[in-house]
């Protein structure tokens, strides 16, 4: 599921916003659904709030709730980074 | 009478809500996905509806096999309108796009079975708190159908939403007649419009979510917090629980002296003394730190931590074959294994699913408190150290405990590290709730209901048992010598079964007698001591393991073995019930019991 071009989500440091694009082609149709649906559509403006150490999931907000992504899925969200 | 279909995104307040309308007491948790089956009540305010409760969804294409039974579920309710008062989709107030993307593809669904929608805003509070509004009406205009504000929590609006729902009112139809089509991401847009348009404009959760995440998530203090609070429950089911279970015994032991001396004839005043007061007020005396287990753990689930609790054990339950996701049906199974396997059901991945249902009978359910505690109030003395902070029967509880989790984690990485890869592993993904103060009275209810059940699923299985104990342990001799009683013979041909543990026949018909249900040990054994001792006297159970002997190798050996065996006949029938097959409640049966008695019998060396 490893995205090989691009900016990922995953990239994206506590503190930074960046801006779905879109997804890489090896996510499944199902979890691409399930990613719009809560949110992580391209175009939705996304914020990391929180990045543990040791490859712990991270912690993203779009709109007004907060998600936790591992490491593969998080991958797979292409991404180009915004003002903050 | 005719059904109101509750259905709305995990953790919107649903079964709150379905508690509010019915009175009924089901679960209710701060984490997603804790109902996972439908469950149905009468309304309070209408005696002709009946409300359902789905499982939460996030919309209606499913990708778990759970999440595809809910919705299918719902849609086979909505093909007979005729018995559909109206449908009530729940959203999250604080958190609307999401929730009215759902609520479009309902309404869509609902026209076509020309199905009344109700649209519930529910959490109001949360909003009202922050100083921020949604434009209900606004609201209600444009997508043609009512909606209204609740908060579950404190009530407020659950009279409208009951007016509502006895008198529904059709969809309005609302569509652009300019549109002729629109495609996949309509809704999507849609949903956000709307919620722009009418929903509430500000930050509502990042600057609580992120202080308190700063800390329950960070490296170092996030991992000290967990073990703290890990830690700290293990000593609450000692410290908080030792007044009530004090009191317990002491009713226990005046009822016997009460009771004993009003009865006349000799027979039925010792089956009174020994079974009844003996065997089944023995495991009664547990009952108290059951509460306490519950009511800690209840705290947690509403508190919001546990599924921080969930990301922080992510990686390492990774490592072994399992998901974060693993967490929260593995800390239910502290309490008790069945519901624990049904929330499993929330873990898209099978394989993961099943190493879950694996891991769970190995987690220390409150069954096995009673016999740990036994045995540690006959082995630990009731002593603190470090300055009075750190209890030493505590300390041995937790590690009892610690082992039965280390036991858990190192079976599913040995069988998740032989078993092929997954092709249908998923990723982990899982939506953060808010932190929040928890409800601590409907929480102590919960408690005081799970210990409750819990007397009255164990209560009668404990009296049948010591009652065919006694009568075994009484006859012929009427209680003269328990060594020349029927279950004496009875014990002596298992005995060389448990001699190399260093068990006599009385622990071996004790754990023989557990294999129906763990608890049953207690009172087996109270029943035994109590025919024994030819004295009037109630003495408490762990005094009388003290003074039977039992050497300290044994002893362990026992809380090894009963760490370990899957002794629990509801437990395996759960899992051939989720599991649809045989084979897993059996191997898991067999399997443990083998793995229990070599464990066993290495502690017994090294302790000895």
């Amino acid at each position: 599921m490893r995205q090989q071009v691009g900016e990922s989500l995953w990239q994206l440091s506590r503190g930074q916003t960046a801006v779905v694009k879109g997804f890489a082609q090896s996510l499944t149709e199902a979890y691409r659904v399930r990613l719009v649906e809560l949110g992580f559509r391209p175009g939705a403006a996304i914020a990391c709030t929180m990045a543990p150490r040791l490859g712990a999931p991270k912690l993203y907000r779009v709109d007004n709730a907060v998600y936790s992504l591992e490491r593969k899925i998080a991958e797979c969200i292409q991404t180009e980074p915004t003002a903050v | 009478m005719k059904d109101v279909l509750v259905i709305g995104c995990p953790n919107a307040g649903k079964t709150l809500l379905f508690n509010r309308l019915t009175g009924l007491k089901q679960k209710v948790a701060n984490f997603p996905g804790v109902t996972v089956s439908t469950h149905a009540g009468r309304a309070r305010f209408s005696p002709d509806l009946q409300m359902v409760d789905f499982p939460g969804v996030y919309s209606l294409h499913a990708i778990s096999g759970e999440e595809k039974v809910a919705i299918d579920a719902f849609q086979a309710a909505l093909l007979q309108p005729d018995r559909v008062q109206a449908v009530a989709c729940v959203i999250d107030s604080s958190s609307i796009a999401k929730g009215l993307f759902l609520a479009l593809q309902l309404r869509k669904l609902c026209m076509q079975a020309n199905v009344p929608l109700i649209i519930v805003s529910n959490m109001i509070d949360v909003l009202e708190k922050h100083k921020l509004r949604i434009d209900h009406e606004g609201l209600s205009k444009a997508l043609g159908c009512p909606v209204i504000a609740t908060s579950a929590r404190s009530g407020l609006g659950v009279d409208a939403l009951e007016a509502a729902l006895r008198e529904p009112s059709d969809i309005r139809d609302v569509s652009d007649p300019e549109v002729l089509a629109v495609d996949d991401n309509w809704e999507r847009n849609e949903a956000e419009r709307l919620a722009h348009t009418f929903g509430p404009v500000g930050d509502l959760l990042l600057k609580s979510h992120s202080r308190l995440d700063d800390f329950f998530l960070h490296s170092v203090t996030g991992g000290l917090a967990f073990f703290v609070i890990m830690y700290s429950l293990f000593q609450a089911i000692f410290t908080w629980a030792a007044p009530m279970m004090d009191a317990v015994e002491s009713a226990v032991s005046w009822g016997a002296e009460l009771v004993v001396p009003m009865i006349a004839n000799p027979v039925a005043a010792d089956f009174v003394r020994d079974a009844l007061f003996g065997g089944v007020g023995a495991f009664l005396v547990f009952v108290p730190q059951i509460f306490v287990l519950t009511l800690v753990v209840g705290l947690l689930e509403d508190s919001g931590y546990l599924a921080r609790a969930a990301v922080i054990c992510h990686r390492p339950l990774n490592a072994v074959g399992l998901t974060g996701k693993s967490f929260v049906p593995m800390l239910s199974g502290v309490a008790c294994a069945i519901p624990a396997i049904y929330t499993a059901r929330t873990i898209e991945s099978t394989s993961k699913r099943w190493f879950t249902y694996m891991a769970i009978p190995l987690m220390p359910c409150s069954a096995r408190l009673p016999v740990y505690a036994l045995l540690i109030a006959a082995f630990i003395p009731p002593t603190y150290t470090a300055g009075g902070v750190i209890g030493l029967q505590g300390l041995a509880m937790f590690g009892i405990y610690l082992f039965g989790i280390v036991m858990a984690l190192l079976v599913t990485a040995i069988l998740s590290s032989v078993s092929p890869q997954s092709a249908d592993d998923s990723p982990f993904v899982l939506e953060m709730p808010p932190y929040r103060i928890p409800a601590f009275s409907s929480i102590l209810r919960g408690a005081l209901e799970r210990a409750g059940y819990f007397v009255r699923r164990a209560g009668p299985v404990i009296f049948w048992i010591t009652l065919l104990i006694w009568i075994l342990g009484y006859f012929p001799n009427n209680g003269a010598d328990l060594s020349q009683s029927y279950l004496a013979y009875l014990g002596r041909a298992i005995e060389p079964i448990f001699a190399p543990l260093g068990l006599d026949w009385q622990y071996g018909v004790a754990i023989l007698a557990s294999f129906v249900a763990r608890e049953v040990f207690v009172g087996t054994l109270g029943t035994l001591y109590g025919i024994q001792d030819a004295t009037e006297e109630v003495v408490s159970l762990a005094t009388r393991v003290q003074e039977s002997g039992l050497s300290l190798g044994s002893g362990v050996a026992l809380l090894v073995f009963f760490a370990i065996a899957a002794q629990c006949v509801s437990t395996l029938a759960t899992l051939y019930r989720e599991s649809g097959s045989l084979r897993l409640p059996l191997q898991l049966f067999a399997g443990y019991g083998v793995l229990a008695y070599i464990m066993a019998l290495v502690a017994y060396w090294l302790f000895t």
